[in-house]
């Protein structure tokens, strides 16, 4: 089957208006400048837990501000600078028309990092500032939240005046996006209908988080709403970009379609309806209603139904193709993040009964599904999708095809390492809490799995080095790709 | 030829299983949701305490369900496995277009650059 020559005919368009290149560049260097103090901010983070706390005696970067700098960076610096970037080359390419502005993206571009930066040193002076006569007057003026600093919401720390900015710009990205897609003639490929979801999504669940805890729902209820907000923000922000990149990227790379279309579909409903509810499971024997625990629980289980059926979609497409995953560096890189999605998920299915939460809640098996999130399934895409890009935008061949594969390896067995080490540490520490047994017993007992976790994370530390002394290279010294 | 046909009645069969799989419970799921809150609010104190973030998921899911509508109605599955074909001869037409262009690094180097030689 093939589609017919009249549904498939390209006008012919100005490509090099298409696709906005320096802008894309433009964002993964910034992507990965973001990613390189996230790393580091998780290194001191694990050297402190080895009893060397290199910056100590100096307050402003003490390890619980250095800890919000390294999830907020890899969130918002790095996630979605790569996302977007990302989106500027595969939205207009599949939807063949430019974006609604090629001002508003240098805008928002500019506008974003402007956001990253100021968040960051909110979550670093901010505390500093808090008790400085002139916040504690302007607060008490203005009758605003006293907090300069962290706002009280995991993954939501973003000081509480920022959130403003992030949501307009969130709403001019969705806007300039949007406006390509909508005048895409239907039935649209499954990638843009999880793009439209997320523009969505996206804004929707940054208002939830940031304003309605803050200034409308209080107590318990603000809780389950944080839960919703920290879920929502990996599974509607995120998973759609992800998942939408991945049916677009795993196609044009194997040159076959994606095994069945229809099955995407039904993956991308699923997530639609089970997504949302799913939060709560964070919060689980709290004074939130059982009702909505066990609702939390079951729309989680549920969730791996779905993934299962993505799963099965991008096996049938590599099906006969099995060589593909060790010749062609993307998509192995593909590959492995959808094999450690599955993980993820099953693990989640797993760690959201009561049974499971009772043993492993507060301890390191978290952490080590955290890592394995944003760094074995999301990063690895996008490490995957620059490594195909950077050549296209540069114009030039890898300068080294030995860095780009120690960049893979270091960054997959980092991972695999570092996240088996970390679960493995969660159940020792649940049974040494649940045994009653002293704390310190507890804290001595985890320094080994903290000291492999040092290690594990010097090595993805080390792949990432590859992966910019590469692109350095290639930019500087690689051949002109048509002159080979 | 045969096998093809093969591959593609497979794929049908198994989206067709999954599909009632998945988005079927998901759909008892979401009415019976809203029936329990329904219920609950005009019960006691716990339905008031619950109706922000149960205010969220349906927001959400009305929103998706009405999408769903207004996907269908628009003929966006009528077709269902079309814009896979049409988005790989698209991007191999853009490809081809950069390359008369003489933009060659998409086109020519493709599969070098893939396998990162």
């Amino acid at each position: 089957m093939v589609a017919d020559e009249s549904q498939t005919a390209v006008p012919s368009i100005d490509t090099r208006r298409l696709v906005d290149r320096p802008l894309v560049l433009c964002y993964y260097f910034a992507a990965l400048a973001y990613l390189v103090i996230s790393m580091l901010g998780g290194i001191l983070m694990a050297l402190q837990l080895v009893r060397w706390n290199v910056l100590e005696g100096i307050e402003w970067l003490s390890p619980g501000r250095w800890r919000m700098v390294h999830t907020n960076a890899v969130a918002y610096g790095f996630l979605a600078n790569a996302f977007l970037g990302t989106l500027h080359w595969a939205i207009p390419r599949l939807s063949l028309r430019p974006v609604l502005s090629r001002s508003l993206s240098w805008f928002i571009f500019w506008a974003w990092q402007f956001i990253v930066v100021a968040t960051a040193a909110g979550l670093v002076l901010g505390p500093s500032l808090q008790a400085e006569p002139w916040v504690v007057k302007l607060a008490s003026r203005w009758h605003i939240p006293l907090s300069v600093g962290a706002q009280a919401l995991e993954w939501g720390e973003t000081p509480f005046w920022i959130d403003p900015l992030a949501l307009l710009g969130l709403a001019l990205v969705a806007v300039n996006f949007m406006a390509p897609i909508v005048r895409t003639p239907g039935p649209m490929y499954v990638s843009l209908w999880y793009f439209m979801a997320a523009f969505v999504w996206t804004f929707l669940t940054y208002a939830m988080g940031n304003f309605l805890p803050e200034y409308v729902v209080p107590g318990t209820s603000a809780g389950a709403i944080a839960g919703l907000f920290i879920h929502d923000l990996v599974g509607l922000f995120v998973t759609p970009l992800g998942w939408g990149l991945m049916y677009y990227f795993v196609p044009i790379m194997l040159k076959k379609p994606i095994w069945s279309h229809g099955l995407s579909l039904v993956g991308f409903w699923g997530l639609a309806f089970f997504y949302p509810l799913q939060g709560i499971h964070h919060f689980l024997y709290t004074p939130i209603p059982m009702f909505l625990q066990y609702g939390a629980v079951i729309s989680t289980i549920a969730v791996e139904l779905v993934v299962t059926t993505v799963i099965i979609n991008f096996a049938g497409t590599l099906w006969g193709r099995g060589r593909d995953f060790w010749d062609n560096l993307p998509i192995r890189w593909f590959y492995t993040g959808m094999v450690f999605y599955f993980l993820t998920c099953l693990q989640c299915a797993l760690q959201v009964t009561l049974t499971f939460q009772k043993l492993i809640h507060f301890s390191d098996w978290v952490v080590g599904h955290a890592h394995l999130v944003m760094f074995g399934v999301f990063s690895m895409w996008l490490f995957g999708v620059m490594t195909y890009l950077f050549p296209r935008l540069l114009d030039r061949q890898w300068a080294s095809r030995a860095l780009c594969e120690w960049h893979y390896w270091l960054s997959a067995g980092g991972i695999l390492v570092m996240s088996s080490d970390l679960i493995l540490a969660g159940i020792f520490q649940g049974y040494w809490w649940a045994a009653l047994l002293p704390w310190d017993v507890s804290v001595m007992g985890s320094r080994p799995f903290w000291i492999i976790r040092l290690v594990a994370g010097l090595c993805m530390a080390a792949g990432v080095v590859c992966f910019l002394i590469n692109i350095a290279w290639t930019a500087r010294a690689g051949s002109r790709a048509a002159d080979r | 030829m045969g096998g093809q046909i093969c591959t593609s009645r497979l794929t049908h069969w198994v989206t067709a299983v999954l599909a009632v799989a998945i988005l079927v419970p998901s759909m008892v799921g979401f009415a019976n949701k809203f029936l329990e809150f329904a219920v609950l609010v005009q019960q006691d104190n716990a339905g008031a305490f619950a109706i922000a973030p149960v205010l969220n998921y349906l927001l959400a899911s009305a929103g998706f369900l009405l999408l769903l509508g207004w996907a269908t109605r628009n003929g966006m599955f009528r077709d269902v496995e079309q814009p896979k074909w049409k988005m790989l001869e698209q991007e191999r037409l853009l490809d081809s277009q950069q390359s008369a262009a003489g933009w060659s690094v998409d086109a020519k180097q493709t599969s070098r650059t893939e396998r990162v030689e």
